[in-house]
């Protein structure tokens, strides 16, 4: 639904490298070892695979079945993330010298290592740090499943209702949906960027660029609207209603959207909304 | 005005759109070749077999399901003790789609099936040319042996068959809130005609319970007491021709018309729509030896009780039964479960075969090709074949074993005979029943080529359009494509109101990510406006997408959730003062912009206040006059039932209307001597938003509240020239659906058609019509005269035409190629036809019409300056 070419203002080096001087976050890049590089690739299969099994289950009791399901699929999410990506803090965000009133995350994690500039990847922590370590990933695993479930949730669950799901009926379906949504998109999200409000503006603008974090988010989203799409053919199917094609579609959203946005063709580019936006104003300064 | 100033190509593709729309129907909707004149007995026919009945009582109970009757919870007792007692046939006559009354009439009458164009007659009702005065009918062929009929109930029977009965007293369905007078009024006659015996047919048509249905459903707690008023009449008819000697040899049918469906309403294929009951009563069945039927039944899942009939075999039965010739054109086949009224096997088969010679005429005129020649088909298998084939080879087989029967002239064979025939007669009757034969191809393929060279003419223009704007641009292009491989599936056509929500919250979902990531990335954006604050425009967009969602909440719409709860419908019922409240405030919101937007002199504003309050007292007799129980409870009841009731509806209406004329006249007036076309095309718009709630429905009204916010919110947005017409193409056909219209004949609303129309006027019911069910769309179209930005500059000037003509376009080319497709579909006259009708409608009268026409008329009434 949305562009992937470039904006006419937007510096080209911007394109197809993690900026150096661009006022928000970079895009998260997979952490160097072997591990998280392997294991990166397996866990959107991993989660297809899962819930690929479960849907039998979930298409009969999908309330049983989801809230069941819930617990395992934010463990395995935090396991993704402690492992492959690095937690907040962990990079430095202080080239933006124009928005400083957005930093405030850094502080949350100040044992974390700050590696220096944007864009390099982290340095592994030395042996003796191992519990320091853990520490800085543990707490923002922490703030994210806090996050996740008291504001991810209810913010997916009205946009759910916004978009269509049922108000009156289906309330359990559509809350339990909004957690799966969450813990897919916005864990990772909260994991990595913490509470910088210039990132979370980025999200809600769907303005970040483009990494393995951000892809699965927008993938879930975009998954979700595109599971719609099954619901009112008259085939009379029990998986035709409500919650469980909108949560097939996002979690098929979320593995392609981590894998694809993170091939060299579409890493660091972002969506763009408004070249006419520009147009317009250029001519009102002519 | 853009209009005036777009290019030759959008221009010419405007002209090619009718012009494709026109051969395509030309060849699509085919025209059944007629049987002209009278049939007349064969001379060895003549008194081959007796008839049975010399009187008929054909009582219609307009949408009586077959559950109505048959079912455990039926308030039909008397009827079903009938059944058990043998004196009543029971059968599920199936009704082919369009299950409205007019086709229905016609297939019952003259047995054949009626064309798909008697659907568009059947809302011109006074078409004379749907009249069946000149075809061959069992009503004609009653008159014409001399015989006397009577007719009371639906006046449409009046309508298609003018001078034919000799006393009537037809009643309208107008007013669809009526349970109990338009029956009376049927009743009421009963008692003195039975006592005549002058009359040889009595037609009854009762309309109360459909009336019921259309207000509240099969599930009406008006539903079983109106059951039983109908069980009470069938108890005093057959009482009667049990007693009066002059009745004694009378047959009494018992049917419906159509059914309903879940919701009420009809027009559709489903089961219930489709499943009328059908029974022939008369105490002379009471000897046959046929097994008893069983009374009352567990309803079957499809609604079909009994054994299942077609409803044009009533024709071919009745003609036998009555001792007249078939009707000419009828495909009814002669029931089987009645032919044991006559005795003799030999009678029977005179029966079936007559019932055969008189099908095989109709499968030749309309075969020419078919040779019927019994040679070719001496050893044919009818399993394997299908078409006019299969019915060739059941007339050879039938041929066969009658000559065979000629020569040992032993009455063994009649069973293996009358199966033969019988087996004739359906396959003649499926295959005359299915049109797929008549289409013209060249047409259908013309009538495509000309709308695929209207929509590539524009290719260039859109191309450089998108361009521009690649994100709305990829939008637009994924929705037209998206929109067009939707019409070739069928549910998808029942539900496209789905398609329209899910576009339209995704769209406004990306405004609000526009206005988003335009603000947080390029500051200066979100600084040039410093009249909408960045803020507003956030909460701008929010609202518009929750506006959005109450909104198609309003009326449930399509096929699959039609009966679920909504607004219209479960809500304000329950709850009428808050309906009243809407819309009060409604009518005064409109007061007052209209009268902001009027000239500043006394009279103009006189005429801005007592217009919206003569607009609101319309609508509130309206509504007591056509849903009274919206009404019931509240303060305003007392005032719709003192001096308001005495006022003529069409008095009210036209006052109304007469003054949203003036407004209109003002605007043209005060545009040509201040020249701001901005302020007249506001004054107009404000008494187009007059004029189109009072073509609304009353639980629709306060919709048009919700518009103004969500046009509110629109213009705070600043959107661009393309945004203006995407927002406003996409919010046209959302808010057809959201007015609870669908892509279904039964959901065309008639309600508010008649407003201010004194004598029936096919052009003015005809725009009323069009007016009450698109006012979604002509709201939208013309606030997106005033949405667009007011100066566009030259080198990129934006062609809202272009993209409309080119989105319609389009869709109607998707639209064809589907009907072309799928047209020996199952669903082509169900599904793909009607939304083809309004498709037709959607870009004759919407686009080409209200779109192009009145926005040329607005460029030129007030040219700038």
């Amino acid at each position: 639904m949305a562009s992937t070419t470039s904006s006419p203002t937007v510096n080209t080096a911007t394109m197809s490298q993690p900026p150096a001087e661009k006022p928000s976050a970079p895009p998260v890049n997979i952490l160097p070892s072997q591990l998280a590089r392997i294991y990166s690739f397996v866990h959107p299969a991993l989660l297809l695979t899962l819930a690929a099994s479960r849907f039998e289950a979930v298409v009969a009791n999908p309330v049983q079945e989801l809230l069941n399901d819930l617990p395992w699929l934010a463990l395995l999410q935090l396991f993704f993330v402690i492992l492959c990506v690095p937690p907040a803090g962990s990079l430095e965000t202080a080239s933006s010298g124009d928005n400083e009133e957005k930093k405030k995350a850094s502080p949350r994690s100040p044992s974390a290592p700050r590696p220096g500039k944007s864009g390099h990847r982290r340095k592994q922590a030395s042996g003796k740090n191992v519990w320091a370590g853990l520490w800085a990933r543990l707490m923002p695993a922490l703030l994210s499943v806090t996050l996740t479930t008291f504001i991810a949730t209810p913010v997916l669950a009205a946009l759910l209702v916004l978009f269509g799901a049922p108000l009156t009926t289906h309330n359990a379906e559509t809350v339990l949906c909004a957690a799966h949504m969450a813990v897919l998109s916005a864990s990772s999200l909260v994991y990595v960027h913490g509470t910088d409000g210039s990132v979370w503006k980025e999200v809600w603008g769907i303005a970040r660029p483009a990494d393995a974090v951000w892809g699965g988010a927008l993938g879930t989203g975009l998954g979700a609207w595109f599971g719609a799409i099954p619901i009112p053919l008259d085939w009379d199917r029990p998986w035709q209603t409500f919650p469980i094609t909108i949560l097939a579609g996002a979690y098929i959203g979320y593995a392609a959207g981590s894998l694809i946005s993170r091939t060299p063709f579409v890493y660091g580019k972002r969506v763009q909304f408004v070249p006419e936006v520009i147009e317009e104003d250029d001519k009102k300064t002519n | 005005m853009a209009f005036l100033r777009s290019g030759w190509a959008v221009v010419l593709a405007n002209i090619l759109v009718p012009l494709g729309i026109l051969v395509f129907s030309s060849g699509f909707f085919p025209y059944k070749p007629l049987l002209p004149g009278l049939a007349t007995f064969d001379e060895i026919d003549q008194n081959a077999t007796p008839a049975i009945f010399d009187k008929v009582i054909f009582m219609v109970v307009d949408a009586l399901r077959s559950d109505f009757v048959y079912s455990n919870e039926s308030g039909f007792s008397f009827t079903q003790s009938l059944i058990r007692a043998g004196a009543a046939l029971p059968f599920t006559a199936h009704a082919s789609s369009p299950t409205v009354t007019m086709p229905r009439l016609k297939a019952m009458t003259t047995g054949s099936v009626p064309s798909f164009l008697d659907v568009i007659l059947n809302i011109a009702e006074s078409d004379t040319g749907s009249s069946l005065a000149y075809q061959d009918t069992w009503l004609a062929q009653l008159r014409a042996r001399g015989d006397r009929l009577v007719m009371y109930g639906d006046d449409t029977w009046l309508k298609l068959f003018p001078g034919m009965f000799d006393r009537a007293d037809g009643t309208t369905s107008f007013f669809v809130s009526d349970f109990t007078e338009v029956d009376n009024n049927v009743t009421r006659h009963v008692p003195d005609e039975l006592a005549q015996s002058d009359w040889s047919a009595m037609i009854m048509h009762y309309l109360g319970l459909d009336h019921i249905g259309h207000k509240a459903g099969p599930r009406s707690p008006f539903m079983l007491s109106k059951q039983q008023e109908m069980d009470a009449i069938v108890d005093n008819i057959y009482t009667a021709i049990q007693h009066e000697s002059h009745l004694e040899s009378t047959l009494f049918v018992l049917c419906g018309d159509h059914g309903m469906n879940e919701a009420g309403n009809h027009g559709g294929s489903s089961a219930g729509e489709t499943s009328p009951a059908l029974l022939f009563i008369s105490p002379k069945f009471e000897t046959m030896d046929a097994p008893r039927a069983e009374s009352p039944i567990a309803t079957p899942d499809d609604l079909r009780f009994y054994q299942t009939v077609q409803q044009s075999d009533i024709t071919a039965t009745l003609a036998g039964l009555l001792g007249l010739p078939i009707p000419l054109n009828s495909l009814g086949v002669f029931i089987p479960g009645l032919l044991d009224m006559w005795e003799s096997g030999s009678q029977k088969l005179q029966l079936l075969s007559r019932n055969a010679r008189q099908l095989l005429k109709i499968a030749q005129s309309t075969f020419p090709s078919a040779t019927f020649d019994a040679e070719a088909f001496s050893t044919c298998n009818p399993d394997n074949l299908s078409g006019i084939d299969e019915v060739q080879c059941t007339w050879s087989q039938a041929q066969k074993l009658l000559s065979e029967q000629h020569l040992s002239e032993s009455e063994e064979a009649y069973p293996a005979i009358e199966q033969a025939l019988l087996r004739f007669s359906r396959a003649t009757q499926e295959v005359m029943s299915s049109t797929a034969s008549n289409y013209d191809m060249s047409r259908l393929v013309a009538g495509l080529l000309i709308l695929a060279v209207a929509t590539s003419l524009l290719l260039p223009q859109i191309y450089h359009e998108f361009s521009r704007t690649v994100s709305t641009g990829i939008f637009l292009v994924f929705m037209v494509v998206g929109y067009g491989s939707m019409m070739f599936a069928s549910s998808y056509v029942e539900e496209e109101q789905q398609f329209w929500y899910w576009i339209c919250s995704g769209w406004m979902f990306y405004l609000h990510m526009r206005s988003e990531s335009g603000s947080s990335r390029n500051s200066n954006v979100s600084r040039r406006k410093a009249s909408s604050p960045f803020r507003w425009i956030k909460l701008a967009t929010l609202g518009l997408i929750a506006s959005h969602r109450v909104l198609r909440r309003w009326n449930q719409t399509g096929q699959k959730f039609t009966a679920e709860p909504d607004i219209a419908r479960d809500f304000f019922p329950a709850h009428p003062n808050a309906l009243w409240a809407l819309v009060i405030l409604t009518y005064v919101d409109s007061g007052y912009h209209l009268l902001a937007k009027m000239p500043s002199v006394a009279p103009a504003k006189l005429i801005a206040l007592i217009i919206p309050a003569l607009g609101f007292l319309f609508k509130l007799n309206f509504a007591a006059n056509d849903s009274p129980e919206l009404l019931a409870d509240t303060p305003l009841s007392k005032l719709a039932g003192g001096w308001l009731g005495s006022l003529s509806l069409v008095l009210q209406a036209r006052l109304v209307f007469g003054g949203l004329a003036c407004c209109g006249l003002l605007a043209i007036v005060s545009a040509k001597r201040s020249h701001s076309t901005r302020a007249s095309n506001a004054l107009f718009h404000e008494a187009l938003h007059l004029f189109l709630m009072t073509q609304s429905r009353i639980t629709n009204v306060p919709v048009f509240l919700l518009f103004r916010t969500q046009g509110t919110m629109l213009s705070s947005l600043n959107l661009t020239g393309i945004e203006v017409t995407a927002t406003t193409l996409i919010l046209q056909y959302m808010t057809f659906f959201a007015f609870g219209g669908s892509n279904s004949i039964s959901s065309v609303d008639l309600s508010s058609a008649y407003n201010g129309v004194g004598s029936y006027s096919v052009v003015c019911v005809g725009i009323l019509t069009f007016v009450s069910n698109w006012a979604g769309p002509i709201w939208w179209i013309s606030m997106g005269h005033l949405l667009r930005p007011p100066h566009t500059s030259e080198n990129h000037r934006h062609d809202s035409a272009a993209l409309f003509t080119f989105q319609v376009a389009a869709s109607l080319l998707s639209v064809m190629a589907a009907c072309t497709a799928l047209r020996t579909h199952l669903f082509i006259w169900t599904v793909f036809s009607p939304k083809y009708l309004y498709s037709m409608a959607w870009a004759m009268a919407n686009h080409v019409a209200v779109n192009i026409l009145g926005g040329i008329g607005l460029a030129c009434l007030w040219p700038r300056r």
